[in-house]
C-alpha cells in the first residue's frame, strides 16, 4: 500500500493520552482532511508522521516504509505549521530554500525552484525580507512556500489558513486545493472549521479526543455523522438537538415535538421506547402556513450572507434554529408561526452513548436530500 | 523543479541514536563535574578521620569524633557566631538599603537608568580587590576614611584592626560591594509589577505608604525572597573579603566557616577539623539552597511566562 | 501620574546623591590614588590637588618597583596576563561544555536531566573550600597542581553553571517548531543545532560567556589555594603585593584599577544582560 498509512498510533503526555490507538489510510496522490475541535490530537499527529514527536506505540508507514523511529529528515516529508515556524533570522527566501539545500542542489536549481514556487503563491517580490517584515498571509505563503519547494511525496499542512485574516483564507480556499492537486502529492490537511473541511476533502477524518471517531466524504459525515458530537462539529449555524423517546402506533414509528406528531421513517424499530436524541439542522426546518406544523414564536433573527437564521421558541419552551435561503421571505420577530420538519433530514441517535441509530436499509448514498 | 536530486522518499540513514543523543551532549560537563564530585566525598571522608598534615602517620578514622569536639570548642561556637553575625548583618542591610536604592530608581527615566549601571561598579569588582581599596582607605596613617573620621571627632578610628569595629568595616565593604546586587533585582522586579493596582490605587488616592504595604511588597516578595536567599547563602559562606582584609583577624574576631578551615588546613595542618567545619557550612547551604531553589524556580517559572 | 511634593524631589535627590557618593566615591577615589606619589597621598589633610604621575603604572608596567628597600622584581604584568588568560580559557571550555549540554537540557528532555541539571546549579552553591581542599591533596598526586589546566578545570565550578543556566533559558525560548521545521526540511540534529539553535541563542551564549569571564576574573579561592605566584591571577597577586612591605600606596592602587578595569568595561558593555545572568536566568532584566 502506497500513500500514508498510520497504524494504531498512540501517544500520551504524563497521564494525558492525546493519541489513542490512530489508525488512518490515505491512498496515494491523494488529500486526507483531518478535522477535529481543539485540543483532539491533530497537531501531535502530524508531528508523529513528521517524525517531530516519537509515538509510545504503532506505526507510520509511507510509501510502504515503515517510518517509525526515522529522524525527520530521512522522512521525505513537507510540513507548513500553523504558527509558520519560519526561521526568524533568514530571509523569505532562505526560508523556502532551506529544503532545497538540505538535498545539496546546485544553486541553479535552488534558484529556479524557489521562484517558481514564489511566483505560484505570489510572494516572489518578498524573497529578500525577514519573517518580521512580512504580513502574516506573506508568512503562511513563505511556509507553505517551504513545505512545496522540494516535491515531497508527503505533504501535511497544519491548519496553515488559521493565522490568517479573513480575506485571504477565502482566496486560499479556493487556490489551495488545485495548488494541492497539482502537485501529486499525498496530502494531509488539518483543520479545525468545518467549511474549510467539507470544501477541500476528497475524505474528511474526525478526530475528537486522540481517536478517529469518523472518516468519510464531506457528505457522509455532514448528513450521516456518527455521534451527536460530530454532528455538533459540522455545521453552522449548528445542528438542533431536542430529547425525543420514538414511539409506535399503527401509522408506524413516531415522535412527538410540541404535540405534533412527526413520523420516522423506516427502519427505526430498535429505537422504540429508548431515550433519543433528535437532531435537525437548521436547513431541515423550514416556515409554513399549514397548522400541522410544530407552533412556534419568533424570538431573533440573524441574516447570513446566504441564509437567514431564526431562533424560534416552541411551546415547550424549547429553542430551535430554523434556516432558509436569503431573500426568501419569513415571519418577523415576535411573529407566531409554524415550522415544519423534512423528516427524510432528521437523525436519530441513542442519549445514552451519542451513537447515531442507523435506520435499517440506510444504503451508503444520498437518499435524504437536505 | 527538477526531480532528480531531491530525495523524496523515505531511506533510514545512519545516525546517532536519539535515546544517546543528549547524554552524548551533555557528557562532557558531567565528566568535568565528576571530578568535582570526588573531591567532595573525599572531604566528607576527611571530617571523619583524625587528620593532620605535620602527623601523617597518626593518620585514622575517628568517626564523629571532630564534630563532637566542636561541642566543647569554643572557637567552632566563635566560628559559628561570628558567621552569623555577618550573613545577618550583611544581608538585612543590603537588603534594606538595596530596595530603598531600588524605590529611587524605580522610574524608567534616562538619569536612574544611568545610575543604575553605575551602581553595578561596586558589584563587577572582585570583592578581594573591593577589600584592598577599602583597606587603602581606612589605612590609619592615610586612609580618607579615617581622615573623615577625625573630621566628626572620632580620633584614631582603627577600623579593621581595632577587634571591636573589625566587623563593621568587613559587613562595610559587603555592603558595598553586594547591596547593588539586590538593587538590581528588586528593580528588575518592581519594573516588572503589572501597574493597574498602582493606576486604580492612585485613582481612589489610597495613601502612597499604604500602596507600598499592601500591593508593592507582597508583589515583590519572591524577588525579595531570591534575592535574600541568594545573597544568604553567599553571605555565609564569605571568604574573598574577609580575608583579603584581615585574614580572619584581630585574634579570632573574623573567623567565620571558610576562613577557619582555611587556616586551619593551611596553619595548623588539621585536616580533620578543617573537613568537619566545611561539612556543617555544607549543610547550612545545602538547606538554605534548597529553599531558594525551589523559589527561583517557581520565579522563573513565572517570568518566562510572563514573557 | 504620581505628582511629587517639593520637600520629596529634593529629599530624593539627597538620597540620591549619597548613594551615588557611597558606591561610587572608592573607586574615584582610588583611581585619583593611582596617579599620586607617596608624598601627595600622606598628605595631612588630603586633597584632589595634585600633579598627576604615571610613574606607579609605568613601575607596574617594567615590573620593576622602587621602595623603601630598595629595588624589588615584582611581575604584576604577569598576573594581569594569568587572570586574562584563565578566564579566557576557562570561558572557551565552559562554552565548549556547557551550550551543548544547556541544549540537550532545554530540548532533548531525557530521564533524570532535571536532576542533573540541578546538581549542576548545586556546585553553584556549595562552600568552595570543600571542593579545594581535597583537590589540592589530588593535584599534587595527579601532577596538576599549580598548572594552567588543573585551574582551568577547577574554574569550571563557576563558569559552567552560569553557563548552563542561562544558555538553558535561551534555548528553551526558541520556539521547537522552528527546529522541527529545520529538521524536517531535511537538516541532520547537528546542522539544525548550528544553523538554528545557535544563532538564535547567540545573544544569550554571548551574555552568558561575558558574564562568566567577569566572575572567572573576579574569583579569588581557587587561585589562592591552587596556584602558586607564577599562576596566580590579579585578585591573589595584588594582595601579596600588598603584604609585601614597603611598595608604594600609589602603586597598589594603581594595580587594582588595571585588576578592576576589564571587568567594569564588560560590565558596562553587557549590562542588559546583567540582571538575567546574576539571578542564573530567574529573572530577566
Amino acid at each position: 500500500m502506497n500513500g500514508i498509512v498510520l497504524e494504531n498510533l498512540s501517544k500520551s503526555y504524563k497521564s494525558e493520552t492525546v493519541l489513542d490507538g490512530v489508525s488512518l489510510t490515505v491512498p496515494e496522490g491523494r488529500m486526507l482532511v483531518l478535522f477535529g475541535p481543539s485540543g483532539a490530537g491533530k497537531t501531535v499527529l502530524l508531528r508523529c508522521i513528521a517524525g517531530a514527536v516519537d509515538p509510545d506505540a504503532g506505526k507510520v508507514v509511507l510509501g510502504g516504509v515503515d517510518v517509525t523511529g526515522f529522524e525527520p529528515e530521512d522522512r521525505g516529508v513537507g510540513m507548513a505549521f500553523q504558527n509558520f515556524a519560519l526561521f526568524p533570522h533568514m530571509t523569505a527566501e532562505e526560508n523556502i530554500a532551506s529544503p532545497l539545500k538540505a538535498r545539496r542542489s546546485t544553486k541553479t536549481i535552488v534558484r529556479q525552484g524557489v521562484d517558481a514556487v514564489a511566483r505560484l503563491l505570489k510572494i516572489d517580490h518578498v524573497l529578500s525580507h525577514p519573517p518580521k517584515a512580512l504580513s502574516n498571509g506573506q508568512k503562511q505563503r513563505t511556509s507553505l512556500a517551504r513545505a512545496l519547494v522540494a516535491q515531497p511525496h508527503y505533504l501535511l499542512l497544519d491548519d496553515p489558513l488559521r493565522n490568517v485574516d479573513a480575506k485571504l483564507r477565502y482566496e486560499m480556499r479556493l487556490e489551495l486545493p488545485r495548488l494541492l492537486a497539482d502537485q501529486g502529492a499525498t496530502v494531509i490537511y488539518v483543520t479545525q472549521d468545518y467549511k474549510e473541511a467539507m470544501a477541500f476533502g476528497d475524505q474528511i477524518a474526525v478526530l475528537d479526543g486522540g481517536r478517529i471517531v469518523q472518516a468519510g466524504t464531506p457528505e457522509d459525515i455532514y448528513l450521516r455523522p456518527a455521534t451527536i458530537g460530530i454532528s455538533e462539529l459540522f455545521g453552522d449555524p449548528t445542528i438542533n438537538l431536542l430529547d425525543v423517546v420514538p414511539e409506535r402506533d399503527e401509522r408506524g414509528i413516531y415522535i412527538t415535538l410540541s404535540d405534533q406528531r412527526i413520523p420516522l421513517g423506516d427502519g427505526y424499530d430498535a429505537a422504540v421506547g429508548k431515550p433519543c436524541t433528535l437532531g435537525l439542522r437548521p436547513e431541515a426546518l423550514a416556515f409554513t402556513d399549514l397548522e400541522t406544523g410544530i407552533p412556534v414564536v419568533i424570538e431573533a433573527e440573524t441574516p447570513f450572507n446566504e441564509k437567514t437564521v431564526t431562533l424560534a421558541l416552541t411551546k415547550r419552551g424549547r429553542e430551535v434554529l430554523v434556516s432558509r435561503p436569503a431573500g426568501m421571505p419569513g415571519p418577523a420577530e415576535g411573529e407566531s408561526a409554524f415550522v415544519s420538519v423534512n423528516w427524510r433530514a432528521l437523525l436519530l441517535f441513542d442519549r445514552q452513548n451519542g451513537q447515531r441509530i442507523v435506520p435499517e436499509g440506510e444504503s451508503g448514498r444520498t437518499e435524504a436530500a437536505a | 523543479m527538477t526531480d532528480a536530486v531531491l530525495d523524496r522518499v523515505p531511506r533510514r540513514r545512519v545516525r546517532i541514536s536519539r535515546k544517546a543523543l543528549p547524554y552524548l551532549l551533555s557528557l562532557p560537563a558531567l565528566l568535568a563535574c565528576i571530578g568535582i564530585l570526588i573531591p567532595f566525598f573525599t572531604a566528607v571522608a576527611y571530617s571523619l578521620q583524625r587528620y593532620r598534615l605535620s602527623q601523617p602517620w597518626a593518620r585514622k578514622w575517628n568517626w564523629g569524633e571532630n564534630y563532637l569536639n566542636f561541642l566543647s570548642d569554643p572557637s567552632f561556637w566563635n566560628t559559628l557566631q561570628v558567621s552569623m553575625t555577618y550573613a545577618f548583618l550583611t544581608v538585612g542591610i543590603e537588603l534594606l538599603l538595596g530596595l530603598g536604592i531600588a524605590l529611587l530608581l524605580q522610574r524608567r527615566t534616562r538619569f536612574n537608568n544611568f545610575v543604575s549601571i553605575m551602581l553595578l561598579m561596586p558589584l563587577m569588582t572582585a570583592p578581594a580587590l573591593a577589600s584592598l581599596m577599602w583597606k587603602l582607605m581606612t589605612n590609619p596613617g592615610f586612609g580618607i576614611l579615617s581622615y573623615f573620621a577625625t573630621l566628626i571627632g572620632i580620633e584614631d578610628f582603627r577600623w579593621a584592626s581595632d577587634p571591636s569595629t573589625a566587623m563593621l568595616t568587613v559587613v562595610l565593604v559587603d555592603v558595598w560591594v553586594y547591596t547593588p546586587f539586590i538593587m538590581i533585582l528588586l528593580l528588575a522586579g518592581l519594573r516588572s509589577l503589572p501597574r493597574q493596582p498602582f493606576e486604580a490605587a492612585a485613582l481612589d488616592g489610597v495613601p502612597r505608604l499604604f500602596v507600598f504595604w499592601r500591593i508593592t511588597l507582597p508583589m515583590l516578595t519572591p524577588f525579595l525572597l531570591t534575592a535574600t536567599l541568594f545573597r544568604m547563602i553567599e553571605s555565609i559562606q564569605q571568604f574573598d573579603i574577609i580575608y583579603a582584609m584581615t585574614q580572619g583577624g584581630p585574634g579570632d574576631k573574623l573567623t567565620v566557616f571558610q576562613v577557619e578551615a582555611y587556616l586551619n588546613f593551611f596553619q595548623s595542618t588539621n585536616v580533620g577539623r578543617s573537613a568537619a567545619l566545611l561539612m556543617i557550612l555544607w549543610v547550612i547551604t545545602y538547606l538554605l539552597s534548597n529553599i531558594f531553589v525551589k523559589n527561583w524556580l517557581r520565579l522563573r517559572e513565572k517570568q518566562r511566562g510572563a514573557i | 501620574m504620581i505628582t511629587i511634593s517639593p520637600i520629596e524631589r529634593i529629599l530624593r535627590g539627597i538620597a540620591i546623591t549619597l548613594v551615588i557618593l557611597f558606591f561610587m566615591f572608592p573607586i574615584f577615589w582610588i583611581f585619583l590614588m593611582s596617579f599620586q606619589t607617596n608624598e601627595t597621598i600622606l598628605r595631612v589633610p588630603p586633597s584632589i590637588v595634585f600633579e598627576p604621575t604615571m610613574s606607579n603604572y609605568s613601575a607596574l608596567i617594567t615590573g620593576k618597583l622602587e621602595t623603601n628597600a630598595g629595588l624589588l622584581e615584582f611581575e604584576f604584568m604577569r598576573n594581569l596576563w594569568n587572570s586574562f588568560f584563565l578566564s579566557v580559557s576557562s570561558v572557551a571550555v565552559g562554552l565548549l561544555l556547557g551550550v551543548p549540554a544547556a541544549y540537550a537540557f532545554a530540548r532533548l528532555k531525557f530521564r533524570g536531566s532535571e536532576d542533573i541539571a540541578f546538581t549542576l546549579l548545586s556546585f553553584r552553591f556549595a562552600p568552595p573550600l570543600l571542593v579545594l581542599l581535597p583537590l589540592t591533596i589530588y593535584f599534587q598526586q595527579i601532577g596538576l597542581a599549580n598548572t594552567y589546566v588543573g585551574l582551568i578545570w577547577v574554574y569550571q565550578l563557576i563558569v559552567l553553571p552560569l553557563i548552563l543556566w542561562i544558555v538553558r533559558g535561551y534555548f528553551e525560548d526558541i520556539p521547537a517548531d522552528v527546529e522541527h521545521a529545520y529538521r524536517i526540511a531535511g537538516h541532520s540534529w547537528a546542522a539544525t543545532f548550528r544553523k538554528i539553535a545557535l544563532p538564535l541563542a547567540g545573544p544569550g551564549i554571548a551574555a552568558a560567556g561575558l558574564l562568566a569571564f567577569i566572575f572567572a576574573w573576579n574569583n579569588f579561592i581557587f587561585a589562592l589555594v591552587l596556584a602558586s605566584a607564577d599562576k596566580q591571577p590579579v585578585t591573589v597577586g595584588a594582595l601579596a603585593f600588598v603584604t609585601a612591605s614597603g611598595i608604594q600606596y600609589g602603586q597598589i592602587a594603581a594595580a587594582i584599577v588595571l585588576s578592576i578595569t576589564p571587568t567594569l568595561l564588560l560590565a558596562l558593555y553587557a549590562q542588559r544582560y546583567l540582571v538575567e545572568g546574576l539571578s542564573l536566568g530567574a529573572v530577566k532584566g
